[in-house]
């Protein structure tokens, strides 16, 4: 290999972080909705939706968005729309949408994201999986709306109005990406941002089984001793992840491996541990990521 | 027709982030500010699209606005007080007449000046052709051989090193 070729190797080897499509998603609804106001965009959301929503799909990115927004002003209103999707692993996104209004007139749209795979051999799995990626975004987003509510009371009883609440347009966006599809595993990424915090900028991993048709866990593919295992394997790797960032990890910080630790399948059927931002290493590491080669 | 270019520039972006962000980081050699440099690059395509003249072009444009952003980003350094978690890398500038010969290639390429830097990088990493690099840089083709080819020279490159279709003369 000559030198060019390893200056690029270190130019393409840089990682992806995962907010990276979240910011550039921020952008182009901010950009939707200014054109909106402007009026230049006289056709329904959901087509606009649909544009880029291709788009990602064919970047292979995040898949679906719902955004719960408080504040508009619709009322009750259920719709659907589907949008066939050829990529690598045909799938179908359905989105279901619908508007609420709760108990104390806080308007709250929803829109929510679920998958049918229509992979041949899954079955009637699909459904149970499709299910439950529909229950992780809903709890996800029901979190989102109880402190955004906290947040409201709080605001409203220190003498803010609710015209002043209305001007801060509260977001809520959760939305899910598939890390990995193979014939064995299906490994699901729920994300979720607040636009009025940064604290809870979460990810939490959902790792399917799909010829048990159950959720994985860490000892269903590093065996018993997966707690020790995971454990060498990532303290001998926070040297060289120490070496390439030059950054220091605080292995202090690291308290091991348990049942709950979050983690996805690559492709080549190897969990990858994901420590969150500021867990075991300074933020300008993002969340570390190790494979454990089992 | 302006709702065409409006989603064949929110499609490009969108199809192309992650090139965008490795450029940016290229530069900035930090995700905090690689993540910033590519919003606002977006940003600032999505608000100025119209003044894109030439819809074919759409990808090599927001090359160039991105890296736009990142030396902006990076100017801004050279002002502010940083207030972040972790201060960037001390990248010194080239001195004329020294380069040692043995650097790693990656380091020497982020300290050339900043045109022949977009120019080689956009060539190598990012394998555009001279002229969409041109169009890039809004200069003419013999303008940006030059720059290359300088710049090349200062990394002690030979065109045998690189294989000379590689280069495209």
């Amino acid at each position: 290999m000559n030198r060019m070729e390893e200056a690029k190797k270190r130019y393409d080897e840089v990682p992806i972080p995962e907010e990276l499509s979240k910011r550039v998603l921020q952008e182009v609804e901010k950009a939707d909705r200014r054109r909106k106001e402007e009026g230049v965009i006289r056709r329904p959301h959901r087509r606009s939706l649909h544009v880029w929503q291709k788009g990602l799909v064919a970047a292979a990115a995040v898949m679906a968005v719902f955004v719960t927004a408080l504040n508009t002003s619709t009322a009750f209103a259920q719709s659907a729309g589907e949008l066939p999707v050829i990529g690598a692993f045909a799938k179908v996104l359905t989105f279901r949408s619908y508007e609420t209004e709760t108990e104390d007139d806080l308007k709250i749209s929803v829109e929510i994201p679920s998958i049918e795979m229509i992979a041949e051999g899954t079955g009637n799995l699909a459904d149970s999986v499709n299910e439950e990626i529909l229950a992780m975004c809903e709890e996800f987003a029901d979190e989102a709306v109880e402190r955004a509510k906290e947040y409201r009371t709080a605001f409203l009883e220190t003498g803010g109005t609710e015209e002043e609440w209305a001007a801060h347009n509260i977001e809520i966006k959760v939305w899910y990406e598939v890390k990995t599809h193979t014939d064995r595993y299906l490994s699901v990424a729920v994300t979720g941002a607040e636009n009025w915090t940064s604290a809870y900028s979460e990810t939490r991993y959902y790792n399917f089984d799909l010829e048990k048709g159950r959720q994985v866990t860490l000892s269903d593919l590093l065996g018993e001793n997966y707690a020790a295992i995971a454990d060498e394997s990532i303290l001998s790797q926070i040297p060289e992840k120490e070496a390439e960032s030059g950054l220091d990890y605080q292995e202090e910080a690291f308290t091991g491996v348990t049942g709950d630790t979050k983690f996805y399948i690559n492709e080549a059927g190897n969990p990858v541990v994901v420590f969150e931002k500021y867990e075991i290493a300074p933020g300008a590491a993002g969340r570390p990521e190790f494979e454990i080669a089992g | 027709m302006a709702q065409d270019l409006y989603d064949r520039v929110v499609r490009t972006i969108i199809e192309n982030q992650n090139q965008y962000y490795r450029l940016a980081y290229s530069y900035v050699q930090n995700q905090e500010d690689a993540l910033d440099a590519v919003q606002s690059a977006v940003c600032r395509a999505l608000e100025h699209y119209k003044e894109l003249k030439n819809s074919g072009a759409v990808k090599t444009w927001l090359y160039r606005i991105v890296v736009n952003e990142s030396l902006s980003i990076l100017r801004g350094r050279g002002k502010e007080v940083l207030s972040g978690e972790e201060a960037p890398p001390e990248e010194p500038y080239e001195e004329k007449g020294f380069a040692p010969p043995e650097e790693d290639l990656y380091l020497h390429i982020n300290r050339l000046e900043p045109e022949t830097q977009a120019i080689i990088k956009l060539r190598f990493y990012e394998e555009l052709s001279l002229q969409e690099i041109a169009q890039i840089m809004e200069m003419n083709l013999s303008t940006v051989k030059s720059k290359l080819y300088r710049g090349l020279k200062a990394l002690r490159l030979s065109l045998e090193e690189l294989s000379i279709e590689e280069v495209d003369v």
